[in-house]
């Protein structure tokens, strides 16, 4: 037994680990930095025009006067809420009829069609019936992330049960499971993973969404703040906004991709 | 307990988009022994998975009867299971895990699957490993947690698709060693597909040779090699007689193939 060989898992010191995120974050960090830098002496060199391209440090100003001054929390927590509203719905809507779609032929063929038609119609054409359904308010907003998120979400977690592995589920039929064992023993857990990268894929679209369902379809909200501040040529105060937004979808992102690492740790690494 | 008798029995598979029959294994009857090792050996195609998932009860058959221990199977039960080649593991589980999954399936009490899991990971060898991912084993190791996983529910019969298939000559027999070892000590009847015939002669009681187009039993030879067996029988006079008789089974079989292939 004891002949057979194997190999160390991979296990890297906690410095190691350290170093390797440190590293990627500061080469972020530098890029940023550095392009920050290039935009502000652009600017003041008068290589670009910062009537119309803003500048960095006319930003930072704007962003301490924003913060001050412009209800900013206030902005952010109805787009946050609308956000939120919309992503859980999503959420609550397209796993489960994901996971059900995958394992139902009869349920695909029903569904597909006019799942794939709103798919890919543009959904800000969708814009004017909603308005006429909810009104402008949180209730349309709410719907516009919902339909934002709910598409890659539900044709990821569809892929990632029809995606299945065969053989495992053979092995487990070997076994004596039913089809509810199978279902949540070897097809949840397996397309796991697509289901995360739908997560993640719909937190984009999701953010997306609100920003331009409050351009239109609001009376407060980052979007809201954005499409005024536009309008009023008044692009520093634009930027905080926008930028505010962008940071949002990042950071959200990133915990998503962290959470699918986790999930992920099973997997060899590609 | 564990005594298989197989008669007449025939299986069909439906043609890839027609209506036709394809027949992959036909007028097959076999009995065996409870607590006997048998082997079966043929070329590739002929029928011996086909064989085996029937008597797993996970294929319907056309005709013809299979029973264990009197008892008709007409699918999975907690009496037989299964070892398939390779990738059958859930890659998300741990080992132990991995062997705790037909435990769960079988719904045995809560309270002792993980101790039970973890007395068959001890015994195919990897205790230190109960942790690891099945990507992180190599591909015998892998195999040790198949063979736990069917185990450790206790079964009559073991069913083991070509387990070894996938591993290099060395770990092979190491491996065949180590089902050997762990076989004696309760004797479940075992049956045990391969295309090697040096391991099927050196596992089993009996070996059972398949041909193609259908698959059919051609012969049954038994194998008077005294227990337990080691690598010194290998080169036998014995061993070394049946070995020749086999590969003129499995090269006859090869001619015809080369016959069907000419005539196409
Ligand atoms: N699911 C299936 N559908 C149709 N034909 C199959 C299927 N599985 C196996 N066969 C056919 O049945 C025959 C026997 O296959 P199999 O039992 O896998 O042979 P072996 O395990 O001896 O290599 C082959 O000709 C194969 O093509
Ligand atoms: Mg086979």
């Amino acid at each position: 037994m004891a002949s057979i060989a194997v190999p160390a898992p991979r296990v890297r010191s906690r410095w190691a680990r350290a170093l390797e995120r440190y590293y990627g974050l500061s080469v972020s960090v530098v890029s940023v930095l550095c392009f920050l830098l290039l935009w502000e002496v652009a600017a003041e060199r008068g290589w670009i025009n910062a009537r119309f391209s803003s500048q960095p440090s006319q930003i930072w100003r704007a962003a301490i006067h924003v913060g001050l001054t412009d209800d900013f929390a206030y902005h952010c927590w109805v787009s946050f809420a609308a956000f939120a509203l919309g992503f859980a719905m999503a959420l609550a809507v397209s796993v489960p009829l994901g996971l059900y779609l995958g394992t139902s032929r009869r349920g695909r063929l029903f569904i597909e069609p006019p799942l794939m038609a709103l798919y890919t119609a543009p959904r800000l054409a969708l814009l004017p019936i909603l308005i006429v359904w909810l009104g402008i308010g949180l209730a349309s907003k709410v719907a516009v992330v919902f339909l934002g998120a709910v598409f890659p979400i539900l044709v990821n977690t569809m892929a990632g049960v029809r995606s299945a592995d065969n053989r495992l589920v053979t092995a487990a039929r070997a076994f004596g499971a039913g089809k509810l064992d199978i279902f949540v023993k070897v097809l949840v857990p397996g397309s796991l993973p697509a289901i995360l990268m739908g997560v993640r894929l719909g937190v984009g679209r999701g953010v997306l969404s609100v920003v331009v369902g409050e351009m239109f379809v609001s009376e407060a909200g980052v979007g809201y703040q954005i499409m005024t501040y536009g309008q009023a040529m008044q692009f520093n105060n634009l930027l905080v906004y926008a930028f505010t937004i962008s940071l949002f979808g990042y950071a959200l992102t990133v915990g998503v991709r962290m959470l699918e690492d986790r999930i992920r740790s099973w997997r060899p690494a590609s | 307990m564990g005594q298989i008798e197989i008669r007449g029995l025939s299986i069909d598979y439906r043609k890839p988009k027609s209506d036709e029959t394809f027949t992959a294994v036909e007028n097959v009857s076999l009995s065996i022994e409870k607590g006997s090792f048998v082997t079966i050996v043929g070329s590739s195609g002929c029928g011996k998975s086909t064989l085996l998932m029937a008597i797993a009860g996970l294929i319907p058959r056309a005709r013809g009867s299979i029973q264990v221990d009197g008892k008709e199977v007409s699918k999975p039960g907690p009496d037989r299971a299964m070892v398939f080649q390779d990738a059958s593991l859930l890659p998300w589980r741990s080992v132990h895990a991995n062997v705790r999954f037909g435990l769960e399936l079988q719904r045995w009490t809560r309270d002792d699957i993980d101790e039970r899991a973890m007395r068959y990971v001890r015994m195919v060898g990897l205790g230190a490993f109960a942790d690891y991912h099945p990507h992180q084993l190599s591909g015998g190791m892998r195999q040790r947690v198949n063979i736990a996983r069917a185990l450790a529910v206790d079964p009559d019969v073991l069913l083991m698709d070509e387990p070894f298939g996938a591993l290099d000559a060395q770990t092979r027999e190491v491996m065949g060693d180590e089902l050997l070892r762990i076989w004696e000590r309760d004797k479940k009847t075992a049956i045990f597909v391969t295309h090697a015939i040096d391991e099927a002669i050196f596992l089993g009681d009996r070996v059972v040779v398949m041909g193609r187009n259908p698959g059919h039993i051609r012969d049954v030879v038994d194998i008077d090699l005294p227990r337990p067996r080691t690598a010194v029988m290998l080169d036998s006079p014995a061993f070394v007689a049946y070995r020749k008789r086999l590969r003129e089974y499995i090269a006859a079989d090869m001619q015809s193939l080369q016959m069907v292939e000419d005539v196409v």
